[in-house]
């Protein structure tokens, strides 16, 4: 569903000459999986994760999403995806339907199809009350819920919650949490990227911990906490994100390793 | 392109803008009150202004009112009601008279008039009025019959009157304009009043009074007031209107993270830049149109309360056929600017950021807007081939009916401003484009941190960077000599100063920023600023031929380009005043060292070493040569020279990454700039040995005054002679590893 083959992204920078954001980095996710992006700040996560929507193009590397291309095939890749980030804020001046109505009629739906999905989608989120809100009106709570319709309204295969819990209040992020697992469980494939590790424990079959652009060490919770000696999820995450991740060998070894 | 989402983006932008109070009230509520609100204050400043009484202060008046005959300057309550031309002036004046010397009379009120408390003093010495009794009673004695009377008034000047009047304040100036009037009416009516006396007719004052016409039918006479202030007003508010909301939906978007929801919809980036390329332009074309209704408005009602206080002039509105045309030229322009404006936006990272834009965007585009409607500025070729200036131009004909000059230049007006608006459009999806401008986040440019890293980073040959550096070092010592050389002249400037100023422009302008770009940021300044191959003599050689089979066309270029764009006389003159310091014949050698071989070494160190090498990097072959060629053609300092400097600079740049050497650019344009001084030097040879085997008019003909050209067959054969040797030089370099200026690796788009 997901394959990400020795992804690089090198910015140039004024003081340190070539920065490094993301450095070889593989990894697959399936449908009916969550695979979790696990790091700190600045590790690279959301780096990986715009060009999985093709908002960057990478400096080398393949990724492919459902089959498609991530730099030759953009709109269809963009067609497949769900993304909800940081980044993508909703409208202030536009209310929750006709937000999400935009980007329906974006994704080339229209007519009863398209208002038959978001009626669906509004019950399913409970946001019926939300429908004549302007966007500049809304709690943060409510507007994650409309990005959520937003990035499900064409029912993409593939939906990336990049860091979507920040910012949220303790309801609002578990009420996140629940409609990912529930969208796993439909048989979606989610990546999910984070630096809170008890999310990951909750939610994730797989989880892949970054740091310093790199990948340092991917499979399932149990499988690393056996690998690294470590009972503590939280602890293990601390260490591995700390060390010095040294480069790896091949980039394809370690996708033949995780895939599932 | 798929029209549905640009229509859907299209009209999702427009509800956004229109659900959006502030930009409503910028663009609709703002033009609607502001009008009448100016013409309102217009009114009261003008009221306030003819309503402030000017104080005269009057001395020595009292010597008047022993001669009744005189006709009166003052009255009890001023100057006398008959000199004004509008009597509703006289109660505007105060007048007060004291019994004062003129001499005593300024020691008295110097500090009054300075500080504006008084406005005007006017003095009249004692024996004034007895002066001119003296030159009346003269005048009336009867004459000696037979015999023409003996200039009566000889040595009879009575002193003259003194006024006095404050230039540094406005409100003296006006006051004193106004005592000047009336003391020259006055003056008449003495002058009369004298004739009178002597029994002479008053018509001699006058002998005739000219009586004029004018030839304009009404209509026309308002077309041109309108062509001229008509584009004005929508251009203008048509760049406004377009910039506020580019920034909102560019790097206002970025700051609310809106841009990339958008960005991650399967949309692709032309058609969102179309998308919001509309709704800008739909803002420009309707801030315009309101603006322009609003200004019509209060010109309208300014001009009918003039006219009615003057009872003169009125202009009648402009006619429908001038606005529709004015609507037609709109929309190039509209786009045009809207798609500057959506660029410019969208490299904004915050709104904040993307205001700064605004000024030097204005500054831009003012001039080219207001220079049109000067005195003088008629639509040309030349002119025409302006972006903006042209179209205003055209609009200016077409409003003033003339249909004729418009159809001749509209063909290339029309495709200047096509493709201006193309490529603007094109720099807006570049800017979308690139992910470093979409996603630029927090960092600041800092010079010295910049300065630091191009030199913690430097590699063997320029890069793009150190490229940038050296043209901003070039501009800024071209900047510094200019304004420093009038300063170094002698007082009798001859060839040592020309020579010298030559060395400071060329060595200190041009190589020694290249050199110091070359060895501060580089880590090989040799292969820097001379290239990777040794040169060739077989590459040396077909340069060598290259520059003569360009000279002639470069020649009819420049002559046609001269043409087209006069040189001022200021221009001229300058040109003239260097000509004459080389002295009446200069040392051949001398004059083809300096003017030749000189600018040859330097430019080409500074532009094909440093400047090219390090700009193909980023912007590729093709963008690498044409942006170089036209910051050489920027630093020569005349238009015309630049004009006729940068196509030369793009065969320059062909040569340098065909021979992967910096040799054969140097005696291409040493040959280059060497031709036309010798055949300046040579010309009576020429046209004698030409004469002498009857081949005449063949090779060259004398075009402009004085000057030797090349015939148009000659031309037409350089250039196919030309095209030749570039094919030449790409041949012989194929076997070669490629491996042209100052790079190993070949140049990759950033």
């Amino acid at each position: 569903m997901i394959e990400v083959v020795g992804l690089t992204k090198v910015y140039p920078d004024l003081a340190a000459g070539d920065f490094k954001a993301v450095d070889r980095v593989s990894f697959t996710a399936s449908s009916g999986e969550a695979f979790g992006l696990l790091g700190p700040n600045g590790a690279g996560k959301t780096t990986v994760l715009r060009i999985l929507t093709t908002l960057l193009k990478p400096t080398s590397g393949v990724s492919l999403v459902n089959g498609f291309d991530c730099v030759r095939q953009e709109e269809l890749v963009r067609n497949q995806i769900g993304f909800i980030s940081v980044g993508t804020a909703v409208y202030d001046r536009m209310t929750a339907w006709e937000f999400v109505e935009y980007f329906g009629q974006l994704h080339g739906m229209n007519g009863p199809k398209l208002h038959e999905r978001m009626e669906w989608l509004f019950d399913k989120l409970g946001m019926q009350d939300l429908r004549d809100t302007l966007g500049g009106k809304m709690s943060t709570g409510m507007k994650q819920k409309t990005s959520i319709a937003r990035a499900l309204v064409h029912d993409p295969p593939v939906i990336i919650f990049d860091e979507a819990t920040n910012g949220l209040d303790a309801f609002a992020a578990r009420a996140s949490l629940k409609i990912v697992s529930e969208l796993r469980d439909a048989g979606k494939c989610v990546i999910f990227s984070t630096h809170i590790m008890s999310e990951v424990e909750r939610l994730c079959d797989r989880i892949a911990v970054m740091s310093h652009g790199r990948i340092v060490d991917t499979g399932t919770p149990e499988e690393l906490c056996d690998r690294h000696g470590e009972n503590d999820l939280e602890e293990l995450f601390f260490r591995l994100a700390t060390s010095e991740p040294s480069p790896p060998a091949d980039a394809l070894s370690v996708t033949g390793e995780a895939a599932p | 392109m798929n029209l549905r989402n640009i229509r859907l983006i299209w009209r999702r932008e427009m509800r956004d803008q229109l659900r959006d109070r502030r930009t409503l009230f910028v663009i609709v509520v703002l033009p609607l009150l502001m009008y009448p609100l100016l013409g309102g204050v217009f009114f009261q400043l003008s009221q306030f202004r003819q309503q402030h009484q000017a104080v005269v202060v009057v001395g020595g008046a009292e010597q008047f009112e022993a001669l009744p005959d005189l006709p009166p300057l003052l009255s009890d309550e001023g100057f006398t009601g008959e000199l004004f031309s509008d009597p509703s002036q006289r109660s505007r004046m105060t007048v007060q008279r004291v019994d004062e010397t003129p001499e005593l009379l300024v020691e008295t009120y110097r500090e009054a008039l300075a500080s504006g408390e008084v406005d005007v003093l006017l003095g009249f010495p004692p024996g004034f009025a007895e002066g001119l009794d003296e030159v009346r009673r003269n005048l009336a004695l009867p004459s000696t019959a037979g015999q023409p009377q003996e200039a009566p008034n000889e040595g009879l000047d009575p002193p003259s009157p003194l006024v006095l009047y404050n230039s540094g304040r406005e409100r003296s100036q006006v006051a004193h304009q106004r005592v000047q009037e009336l003391l020259r009416v006055w003056q008449q009516r003495v002058v009369r009043s004298n004739l009178a006396a002597g029994n002479v007719p008053a018509a001699v004052t006058q002998p005739f009074a000219v009586q004029q016409l004018d030839v304009a039918a009404p209509t026309s006479r308002d077309a041109l007031f309108w062509s001229k202030l008509l584009p004005l007003i929508t251009f203008v508010w048509a760049l406004t209107g377009a910039f506020y909301p580019a920034i909102d939906l560019c790097a206002g978007e970025k700051e609310r993270g809106t841009l990339e929801t958008l960005l991650a919809s399967p949309a692709r980036r032309g058609e969102i830049v179309l998308g919001k390329l509309l709704t800008v332009m739909s803002f420009s074309i309707f801030t315009a149109c309101l603006n322009l209704a609003g200004a019509a408005a209060m010109m309208q009602l300014l001009i009918g309360s003039i006219s009615k206080a003057t009872g003169g002039v009125t202009i009648a509105p402009p006619s429908i056929n001038s606005l529709v045309w004015l609507l037609v030229a709109l929309v190039p322009v509209a786009a045009l600017f809207s798609a500057l404006s959506l660029a410019l936006a969208a490299y904004a990272r915050s709104s904040k950021e993307g205001q700064y834009y605004f000024m030097p965007l204005l500054l831009a585009a003012m001039p080219l807007t207001v220079l049109p409607i000067m005195p003088g500025v008629e639509l040309s070729l030349g002119n025409s081939l302006v972006p903006v200036m042209g179209l205003v131009l055209l609009l200016r004909s077409v409003i003033g009916g003339d249909m004729a000059t418009a159809a001749t230049y509209a063909l290339p007006v029309i495709a200047v401003t096509l493709t201006c608006c193309w490529l603007a459009v094109k720099w807006a999806v570049t800017q979308f484009n690139q992910e470093s401008v979409l996603f630029r986040e927090g960092e600041r440019f800092d010079l010295r941190r910049w300065l630091a890293a191009l030199r913690e980073h430097r590699g063997p040959t320029p890069s793009p960077a150190a490229a940038i550096a050296c043209v901003g070092l070039i501009f800024l010592a071209q900047f510094a000599s200019r304004i420093g050389l009038p300063y170094l002249a002698p007082a009798n400037p001859g060839q040592g100063f020309l020579t010298a100023a030559m060395l400071i422009g060329q060595i200190g302008c041009i190589a020694l920023p290249a050199l110091l770009v070359a060895i501060a940021f580089t880590t090989n300044w040799r292969r820097s600023l001379w290239g990777d191959r040794p040169p060739r003599g077989s590459t040396v050689a077909l340069a060598a031929l290259l520059a003569i089979a360009m000279h002639p066309v470069g020649q009819r270029l420049a002559q046609w380009i001269r043409e087209q764009y006069p040189l001022s006389d200021e221009v001229l003159e300058q040109l003239q005043g260097l000509g004459a310091l080389a002295g009446e014949n200069p040392p051949l050698w001398g004059v083809l060292g300096l003017f030749a071989l000189l600018p040859a070494l330097c430019e080409e160190l500074a532009f094909r070493g440093v400047i090219l090498s390090g700009l193909r990097k980023s912007l590729g072959d093709a963008g690498g040569v044409l942006l170089t060629a036209a910051l050489f053609g920027a630093t020569h300092t005349i238009l015309q020279q630049s004009l006729a400097a940068a196509p030369i600079g793009v065969v320059l740049g062909l040569v340098a990454l065909r021979t992967g050497s910096l040799l054969p650019c140097v005696v291409f344009h040493a040959i280059y700039n060497a031709l036309p001084l010798l055949l300046a030097y040579y010309r009576e040879s020429i046209t004698e040995f030409a004469a002498s085997w009857g081949l005449d008019g063949i090779v060259f003909t004398e075009i402009g005054s004085e000057q030797l050209g090349y015939t148009a067959p000659i031309g037409i054969l350089g250039v196919f002679g030309a095209a030749a040797v570039l094919y030449a030089l790409r041949r012989r370099e194929c076997g070669l590893p490629h491996d042209p200026v100052g790079l190993r690796t070949a140049p990759s788009r950033v």
